[in-house]
């Protein structure tokens, strides 16, 4: 019960600051009181739509009512009504539009947690979810959150019911101004989730209310029809809830939730179990909290049918099934997988900055740094001020040694949010590539400062430590990284790497045969991993994954070059020469090709070819050391000739 | 360390000096792992003005001539390129004039690679190491010392304002015999 106080307390203050509604939603979830909870969330939804009335010159008492509400809803505990989407229901109507969105959560929280006390498995369902949400659950949300929802807030409080088809449709209509913002929301928000980028509060919040949403939709979904079949599937749906959650959240709450019911069953005729469902859920309980009562449903003053809102809430369910599926694939480092995935999505979908991020990030995967630089410049044309995925973007211009890009990115970056881990990732990647690696590693720690469990700020600054041979610290970097991401393969790539300069080749296979665990299909991996086995005298088996890294990626040319060297130590010199002459049709203007040609070349005594590729590779301007090498090895080409000189003239 | 004592001989006369410090993208300072020292300093112009990156501040030394300036590294390194700053306006008769670069193992067995003599200097001074023979492009040792044997207008004392030192680059890619130099090459050669 002191939960009810501490609510009672924070509504009071909730008449000043909207969002410490959404607190009180989270400490109840939280304390995993989840009775309480549902209690809780149907007062905070009651409360919410009041307010929100109330902002629009409507007259209401909205401390009273939700004492009042609380009481009624808490008599209703565990009926098989939902008294919250009613009373939203009833609460919309005209005039959403200015709605913050953290009340979006908070509707939806509450009409979700009222919905499924009915009977034992929905019961069961929905205490079993919230908790691993609970844990997810954060401060409160700041303002930006509220701008950001703003345009969606109308259709998401009119969706706010449970299961109401109006919502539904109400979604659909707005569409297209909200995919704008979703998809960003969705990125941050399945990066909270999925990885270790610090999100934002921002997100963070309307992350976990998405993700409250689900779960409790999931356990609504067994209302009425259907009890066990949608207890079963909603705790396997729980599961996946959180993902879908994220993935989907701006496109409305209580399109979850139906769809979320949706899910359980098959996805197509769940439609009408939701719309009967919904109506089923309306009960005639506590409306007096609300100003307008009765039961017209409307939406922008337009009164949608449930045929339209079924074939709405199935269009929204393919779109997020498709969004997860994506997303499903690309954490699993199937890439290609992934990408086709993406691409079944409709174009005003695909061209939104979330997806566009996520297909910028499986190129990056692929080791395709051309089409993640036109995927991530995309995604920012569309969403100029988004974070995520940016630190990607700016490591895929470092590859590419775009300096300017890069600087420019930069500079964005830092001016949209100063506080960001990735943008202080971009500016280190920026200096990096200037080779100014001690400003770099600065960087880097700054970034680990301002969040210390974004995984990647730990593993660039490994980079750097390693760029200036401090092998303890890069160490130390590369395990801080793996301790927040132990699926981080850069960070098992990295570590491999320090072996294999100190020359621990044991360690340095088995680093990087995790990493390639992790991403197979990242062809530079496995070229490394081909080098370490010839170090360890597996030769046979470098030269079986040096094939696969080629076949990987045709357009890399570092598994042959490895390749050919590899087949030089093992003076299969004709197979060397044959690899790097079909290199030097990939990279004709590549100086080391030359160099080694030259090499296999002394090393067979044919001198004047030998004489030839060395004078090739040099005049393709090798850094000084090779240079130094090249005109070595060519004096040393001399002596034999002399000798032979000196014996035809005995 | 393979120079012999005749081309070490060869003097160089160096006018000017660069008012901007530009070096190759391929070399790198390597000062921060060495330890410096000093024959002789004035209280307040120490070894540490030699280091940091600060123009108005100056090494003065304060006893005979010659004057050394000594770098030592604890494993022996590849080192190319001396750059001084040095000023004949601002310090006349404390610049520097002629200038020595010795290396070796040690104090014990340092010998002359290199000998220059600096016409009023006013700005960096770049002195290189390499020898004429291409395979002498670096200078592989563990310590260097600078000597200056004589200053412009007959000064007893000198003024350095700043000393760095160059070597190459090591190959980002271990265990690789040559560097990659093609765009392609080395967008694939690591992962970030």
């Amino acid at each position: 019960m002191k939960l009810k106080q501490l609510y009672v307390l924070l509504m009071r203050l909730a008449e000043r600051f909207q969002m410490v509604q959404l607190v009180i939603i989270f400490l109840a979830l939280f304390t995993g009181a989840a009775k309480e909870a549902t209690v809780v969330f149907s007062e905070a939804a009651a409360l919410c739509i009041q307010n929100q009335y109330l902002h629009h010159g409507l007259p209401s008492p909205n401390l009273h009512m939700s004492s009042e509400d609380y009481n009624l809803v808490s008599s209703r505990n565990f009926g098989s009504e939902d008294v919250s989407p009613r009373k939203l229901k009833h609460t919309q109507g005209n005039n959403l539009r200015g709605i913050p969105g953290n009340h979006h959560g908070a509707v939806v929280l509450s009409g979700a947690a009222s919905q499924p006390q009915n009977g034992g498995p929905s019961n069961m369902s929905f205490y079993n979810t919230p908790s691993p949400m609970a844990s997810q659950l954060s401060g409160v949300a700041p303002p930006p959150l509220c701008r950001n929802m703003q345009p969606n807030g109308s259709n998401l409080n009119t969706v706010n019911t449970d299961g109401s088809p109006r919502s539904i449709v109400n979604s659909t209509i707005q569409a297209p101004r909200r995919k704008f913002v979703d998809e960003g929301k969705l990125r941050k928000i399945s990066g909270r989730l999925f990885s270790d980028s610090g999100p934002r509060r921002s997100t963070r919040l309307t992350g976990d209310t998405g993700a409250n949403t689900n779960a409790n939709t999931a356990a609504v979904a067994g209302n009425g029809t259907n009890n066990s079949s949608k207890y079963l599937g909603s705790s396997k749906l729980s599961s996946v809830a959180p993902r879908t959650v994220t993935v989907r959240k701006g496109q409305s709450w209580v399109n979850e939730n139906i769809e979320e019911g949706i899910r359980n069953e098959a996805f197509d005729d769940s439609c009408a179990n939701v719309a009967s469902t919904t109506s089923s859920s309306f009960s005639s309980d506590n409306v007096r909290s609300l100003d307008h009562d009765g039961a017209t449903v409307l939406v922008g003053g337009v009164v949608v049918s449930g045929a339209k809102a079924v074939s709405g809430a199935s269009e929204v369910l393919c779109l997020l099934r498709t969004l997860g599926e994506g997303y499903r694939l690309s954490c699993l480092y199937r890439c290609q997988d992934a990408l086709d995935a993406y691409l079944r999505l409709p174009h005003r979908h695909y061209n939104t900055s979330w997806v566009l991020s996520q297909v910028g990030k499986a190129h990056f995967e692929l080791v395709d740094y051309l089409e993640a630089d036109l995927a991530f410049s995309l995604a920012r044309q569309v969403s100029p001020y988004s974070l995520e995925g940016m630190d990607i973007y700016s490591t895929v211009l470092y590859h590419l040694k775009e300096d300017m890009k890069l600087s420019y990115l930069t500079q964005e970056l830092i001016s949209t949010d100063r506080l960001a881990p990735q943008s202080w990732c971009a500016m280190g990647n920026c200096y990096s590539l200037q080779k100014d690696h001690e400003t770099a590693l600065k960087i880097f720690h700054r970034a680990v400062r301002l969040n210390s469990r974004f995984a990647y700020a730990h593993t660039l600054s490994g980079h750097e430590y390693v760029a200036l041979e401090d092998f303890e610290n890069g160490i130390k970097s590369y395990q801080n990284a793996l301790r927040i991401d132990s699926r981080h393969y850069n960070a098992w790539y990295g570590l491999g790497m320090i072996f294999f300069r100190q020359e621990r080749f044991e360690f340095s296979e088995h680093h990087f045969g995790m990493a390639l665990q992790i991403n197979p299909c990242s062809s530079v991996i496995m070229s490394y991993l081909g080098t370490t086995l010839h170090a360890l005298k597996k030769s046979e088996d470098a030269i079986k994954i040096m094939d696969r890294a080629i076949l990987a990626d045709r357009k890399n040319p570092l598994p042959m070059y490895q390749k050919a060297n590899i087949l030089m130590s093992l003076e299969k010199f004709d197979d060397a020469l044959e690899v790097l002459e079909e290199l030097k049709e990939y990279a004709p203007r590549e100086s080391s090709v030359y160099a080694l040609m030259g090499k296999i070349y002394k090393r067979r005594n044919m001198h004047e070819k030998a004489m030839l590729h060395f004078g090739i590779a040099l005049d393709l301007k090798p850094s000084a050391t090779d240079v130094a090498t090249i005109k070595a090895a060519i004096e040393k080409l001399h002596v034999p000739d002399e000798l032979e000189d000196n014996l035809s003239t005995e | 360390m393979a120079t012999e004592s005749s081309e070490s001989e060869e003097e160089g006369k160096i006018t000017g000096g660069n008012q901007h410090l530009i070096v190759e993208d391929d070399l790198r300072e390597m000062g921060k792992k060495a330890a410096w020292s000093v024959s002789s300093c004035k209280t307040g112009n120490g070894v540490s003005s030699l280091r940091d990156d600060n123009l108005e501040t100056y090494w003065q030394s304060d006893g005979a001539q010659p004057h050394l300036v000594n770098i030592q590294f604890q494993k022996k390194v590849k080192l190319q390129l001396v750059v001084l700053y040095v000023d004949f306006k601002l310090d006349e008769s404390y610049t520097p004039s002629k200038i020595s670069i010795r290396a070796g193992d040690g104090f014990h067995n340092l010998k002359e690679i290199k000998t220059v003599e600096l016409v009023k200097p006013t700005g960096w001074v770049y002195l290189s190491l390499s020898g004429n023979d291409p395979r002498e492009t670096f200078v592989n040792t563990f310590m260097l010392q600078i000597a200056v044997l004589s200053n412009h207008l007959n000064g007893r004392d000198t003024h350095v304002r700043q000393i760095k030192v160059y070597g190459p680059r090591p190959n980002p890619i271990p265990h690789q015999p040559f560097q990659f130099t093609s765009r392609e090459f080395i967008t694939y050669s690591t992962v970030r």
